[in-house]
Formats: structure tokens, C-alpha cells, sequence
């Protein structure tokens, strides 16, 4: 029984330029993913998290490092590893003049489908990604939408059991987005597919991913649920009150448990932690004052990105 | 895999290239125009010149050599321009397919167009200029025609190759090579007139072979066609290797992410 659908130790990626001085975009990579869990990968433009998948699905392949894709080994069994992976990228392409069910057709070939097998496959990938009323359209007349959708019927022609998703839901409006999601929520559960999926979008990767991968310049500098990635962090939450009157500013920010203050004429902003009884002392700090609003807020990924993006 | 798998990973570069080819409406003057232009260009110019019958089918056989040479060679460098083109290479190589699975379904659908070229081509001469390209019998015809299509599948590996190795620009090269070809084994000409140089380089192009064979039906003399059939064969399997090659160095420099960006 696999329990890892990625293995990987110490992957480096260097890319050279003609004069040979060269680029380093992936550092000493190591992570395991569990077969059940849709794992993400998030960090800033330039972090490696398309250079990360394209050498786990064996597009491109690391200078160093181990990796194991699904139990196989990703230098000796690359053919195999082809036969049970997929991907589905942003701004996906295909043969343009092809329509969505010719190059479903094409793409199955490729993966060896034939007869009324290939036939059915394509119609069934149609089906569940209600892409039948496009299906005699050209790729280059479909909208966004619809072309990221092919991408992921495209990426379920073998019912891989490890999918790769690069920034599935770059570029598409926010409703196709929705869809989306749930596609892939739907194709992991009820396919039983394992999903790493890279995305620059916080609350995706909060909706979707059981575990997180932060990079940074080529280096994962967390790895954890996104839950304990919050918690670990120590990140504040977020307290904003609008106020009328006099408040003591000054004080408020030497109060203990106060991380961050920033105000303006009647309104302020706190980052605080809330062990310290910081909201009830906050408050007595308005007494002179009266407070219109009070919001507080729990940190999101959003928070823990720019933390480690820092 | 069972056998229909196996075929339908050929077939599949086949597929793409007959739809593309199909909804393309340069096709026409791939198949006919560019194709009879030639013809008639070269079967005019014997007319003005007063050449006899054996001299007419010495150049209409390398003026049609040339064209079904260039039709198959392009449908096997389409396989990965046409992913080029539309940035959609990496889908192709995410795949669990090999270079042989690619060329040779792109080859197969060459076949097919250059052979309809052919047929076009010998019709229309036999009718306007008398060359009756069935002197030899079938045979000859047949070993002549795979002798066209193991070259151009030849240029259509190099061409590959290059754009793997060299990126986009490299396109170029998918309309260039025929014409080195053209240049230096003997289309219009018999190689003996190249300069020396020249000449070695004739002597290692298959095709060159090939038209000595084809030609020697209709006027009489020597030729070396294993010679043709062993650097067809040689070249392939070099050219099969060196394919593979370039897809992995193109898989560690990044170039085939560089392709579908």
C-alpha cells in the first residue's frame, strides 16, 4: 500500500544561461505528500512553485535531489510514473484549431485509449466538466473558463491518481473560480485523486489544502496545515475600532498584548494577542470615547503569506 | 498495453496533423498549387530548351522528388511545430509517449499527403509532358518513393531536434533544410558537377541514391542503392537517438517549459 504520492529529498534546480552562469530556483526541496490529501503550494511570483510541479510530474527534471512519484522512482520509472500522473495548468493551451472533443480525442491517444474505451472517455470527461455545449468549438474560440476546464477534463483522459494543478483558477472570474474549486473538491473525493495544486490565491489554498508548502526563493519555509501555519506563526488578530471623542493612543499602544497599532482621526487598527486579556484593556481605553465599531479578526492565509513572504 | 494502444499513440500525432492540415486552407497550395507550379515551371523550361525524353524525366523526377520531399518532411516537423505554435508542447511530453510514437505517426500522415501529391503529379505530367514514371514497373516506383520519405522523415527529426535545442527561432529551420537538400543532392543536376566539397556532402544525403536508382530506369547506368537504403536506415536510428537526447536535455535546460509559455 503507497502512502506517499510524493517523495522528494533535496531537490535542486538550477537553471544555466548560454555563458554558463546560471540561476538557482529550486534549494534543497524536501517534502512528502500523503496519498489522501490535496496539498498545496503557495508563495510569491518567482518562488519555484511551477518549476517545483513540472519536476514532479517529470516535465522538466532536477540537477539533484530523490524523488518518488507514487512509490516509483522518478529517474527510473519516469514512463509509469506518466501513466498514472496528469497536470492541468494556468493559461492552459492546446492545438488551437482542434475543437474541446478533438483534442480530448487527440490527448487520450497519447495516453493509449482506443476504440469505444476512448470514445466513452472523452464523452465522460465532457459530461463532468459540462463542456458539452462547446464540444465542436476550436480551443482558440472558447472563453477562459471553458479553456481550464478542458485542461482539467484533458488531465482526468488516464484517471491519474496523482494530479498536478498549477494555478488552476489564475485569471478566471470569480463565479468560474467557484467552479472550479469545486471540481477539483469533487475530483479528489470522489475519484479518489491526489492533488497537489500551486495557487497565489490565500483563501483557495485555506478552502482546498489539507497541508501548505510555503516557498520563498526556491526554499520551502513552512510546511504545515493551515490551521497550525496560523497558529505556529504567533500572527495577532486583527482589531479595528471606529471611534467619536477622545481616546488615549499613546497608551494603547504600550498596553501588553498589543503587537501593532496603527491609527488615524477616529479609527484604529491593532494586531493583539488575545492570551494577554489585551480586548478588555483595549476597551477600558476608550471610556472617555465612543466606540461606534469594533471588528475583530482572525488571522487567514492571507496574514501568514505576507509574514513569510517578508 | 495491448497492440491498439500502442498503434493509437502513433496514430495520434496522425489525428492531430489531419485536422490541423483539414481546417487549414493552406493546404491546398501545399497539395496542389505550390506542387504544380513546380511541375509545370520545370516541364515548361524542357519544352523551351528542346531536351530529349530521357533529360525530360531526369528533371521531372527530381522536380517531383522535391515536392513529395518537402510536403512529408513538414508533416513530421508539424509534430512539434504545431504544439510549438499553440505553446501546448508540455501537454504532449506529460504524456507517456516516446519520440518513435511522434515521428513516425507524423510520418505516416506524410505518406499519405506526399503520396497524394505524387499521384497528382504523375498524372499531370504523364498528360502534359509524356513521362511515363512506371518504365520500371511498381517495384521501382515504391523503393523511390520510400527512399523520399525516409529523408524527409530525416529533415523532419532535424528539424525537431533543433527547435528542442535551439527554441522557437529554430522554426526556420522546417523550410531551409529541404533546400540544402535541394542544393546538394542532385534534384536538377547529377552531384558529379558539384564542387568537390559539395560533392561529399551529396554522397552522405540518402536521397541522393535514391534518385540515381529512380533515374537509371530511364537512362541507363549505375547506381548505389543500398548505399541510399543503408544511410536511410542509419540516419533514422541516429536521427530516433538524437531525438531522445534533445528531449532530455530540453527536460534539464527548461526549454520545453519555455516552449509552452
Amino acid at each position: 500500500m503507497i502512502e506517499k504520492s510524493v517523495e522528494a529529498k533535496g531537490i535542486c534546480k538550477r537553471y544555466k544561461s548560454f555563458l554558463g552562469t546560471g540561476t538557482t530556483v529550486l534549494n534543497n526541496i524536501s517534502l512528502d505528500i500523503d496519498v489522501g490529501e490535496i496539498f498545496g503550494l503557495l508563495g510569491p511570483n518567482g518562488s519555484g512553485k511551477t518549476t517545483l510541479i513540472s519536476i514532479f510530474s517529470t516535465l522538466i527534471y532536477p540537477e539533484q535531489g530523490s524523488l518518488s512519484i507514487m512509490g516509483l522512482d522518478a529517474r527510473r520509472d519516469r514512463g509509469e510514473i506518466r501513466k498514472i500522473i496528469n497536470i492541468s495548468t494556468a493559461k492552459p493551451n492546446f492545438p488551437w484549431s482542434l475543437t474541446v472533443r478533438e483534442n480530448l480525442r487527440h490527448y487520450g491517444m497519447l495516453y493509449g485509449l482506443y476504440g469505444s474505451g476512448l470514445s466513452r472517455t472523452v464523452e465522460d470527461q465532457i459530461d463532468a466538466f459540462e463542456l458539452g455545449d462547446f464540444r465542436d468549438l476550436k480551443f482558440e474560440d472558447l472563453s477562459t473558463g471553458i479553456k481550464q476546464r478542458l485542461s482539467l477534463a484533458k488531465s482526468m483522459l488516464n484517471h491519474p491518481r496523482l494530479l498536478f494543478l498549477d494555478e488552476p483558477t489564475t485569471g478566471l472570474d470569480p463565479d468560474i473560480s467557484i467552479k472550479i474549486r469545486a471540481l477539483i473538491r469533487r475530483i479528489h473525493e470522489e475519484e479518489n485523486v491526489a492533488v497537489v495544486l500551486s495557487t497565489h490565491y490565500m483563501p483557495e489554498a485555506e478552502m482546498l489544502c489539507d497541508r501548505i508548502a510555503f516557498l520563498r526563493k526556491g526554499e520551502v519555509v513552512a510546511l504545515d496545515t493551515p490551521q497550525n501555519l496560523k497558529n505556529h506563526l504567533g500572527l495577532g488578530e486583527r482589531v479595528v475600532i471606529t471611534y467619536s471623542g477622545q481616546a488615549d493612543i499613546g497608551a494603547l499602544g504600550r498596553l501588553p498584548g498589543v503587537l501593532g497599532l496603527k491609527s488615524e482621526i477616529g479609527r484604529v487598527e491593532m494586531v493583539i494577542d488575545r492570551s494577554e486579556d489585551s480586548v478588555d484593556r483595549i476597551v477600558k481605553l476608550f471610556q472617555e470615547a465612543k466606540i461606534l465599531d469594533i471588528n475583530i479578526k482572525e488571522p487567514d492565509l492571507e496574514d501568514v503569506f505576507i509574514e513569510l513572504a517578508r | 498495453m495491448n497492440w491498439q494502444g500502442e498503434l493509437n499513440k502513433y496514430l495520434a500525432s496522425a489525428y492531430k496533423n489531419w485536422i490541423i492540415s483539414r481546417r487549414n486552407i493552406f493546404t491546398v497550395f501545399e497539395l496542389f498549387f505550390w506542387p504544380m507550379i513546380s511541375l509545370l515551371s520545370i516541364g515548361l523550361l524542357t519544352r523551351f530548351l528542346k531536351v530529349d525524353e530521357s533529360m525530360v524525366s531526369f528533371l521531372l523526377v527530381g522536380s517531383i522528388a522535391l515536392t513529395v520531399l518537402q510536403v512529408a518532411q513538414m508533416d513530421v516537423a508539424y509534430v512539434l511545430l504545431f504544439d510549438m505554435w499553440s505553446k501546448s508542447i508540455k501537454n504532449t511530453f506529460i504524456a507517456p509517449v516516446h519520440s518513435y510514437h511522434l515521428i513516425f505517426g507524423a510520418l505516416l500522415f506524410g505518406i499519405v499527403r506526399g503520396s497524394i501529391v505524387f499521384g497528382i503529379l504523375i498524372v499531370v505530367s504523364r498528360y502534359l509532358f509524356g513521362f511515363d514514371f512506371q518504365r520500371g514497373g511498381l517495384l521501382p516506383v515504391l523503393i523511390f518513393l520510400a527512399g523520399v520519405f525516409a529523408t524527409a522523415a530525416v529533415i523532419g527529426i532535424t528539424v525537431c531536434i533543433s527547435i528542442l535545442t535551439f527554441g522557437q527561432k529554430a522554426d526556420v529551420a522546417a523550410w531551409s533544410l529541404s533546400g540544402l537538400i535541394l542544393l546538394v543532392s542532385g534534384i536538377y543536376y547529377p552531384v558529379d558537377v558539384l564542387p568537390p566539397v559539395l560533392q561529399m556532402f551529396a554522397r552522405a544525403v540518402p536521397l541522393t541514391y535514391f534518385l540515381e536508382y529512380y533515374r537509371s530506369i530511364f537512362i541507363p547506368g549505375p547506381h548505389h542503392l543500398a548505399t541510399g537504403i543503408f544511410l536511410a536506415v542509419f540516419y533514422l536510428v541516429l536521427g530516433l537517438v538524437l531525438f531522445d537526447r534533445a528531449i532530455d536535455r530540453a527536460r534539464r535546460t527548461g526549454i520545453l517549459l519555455r516552449l509552452s509559455e
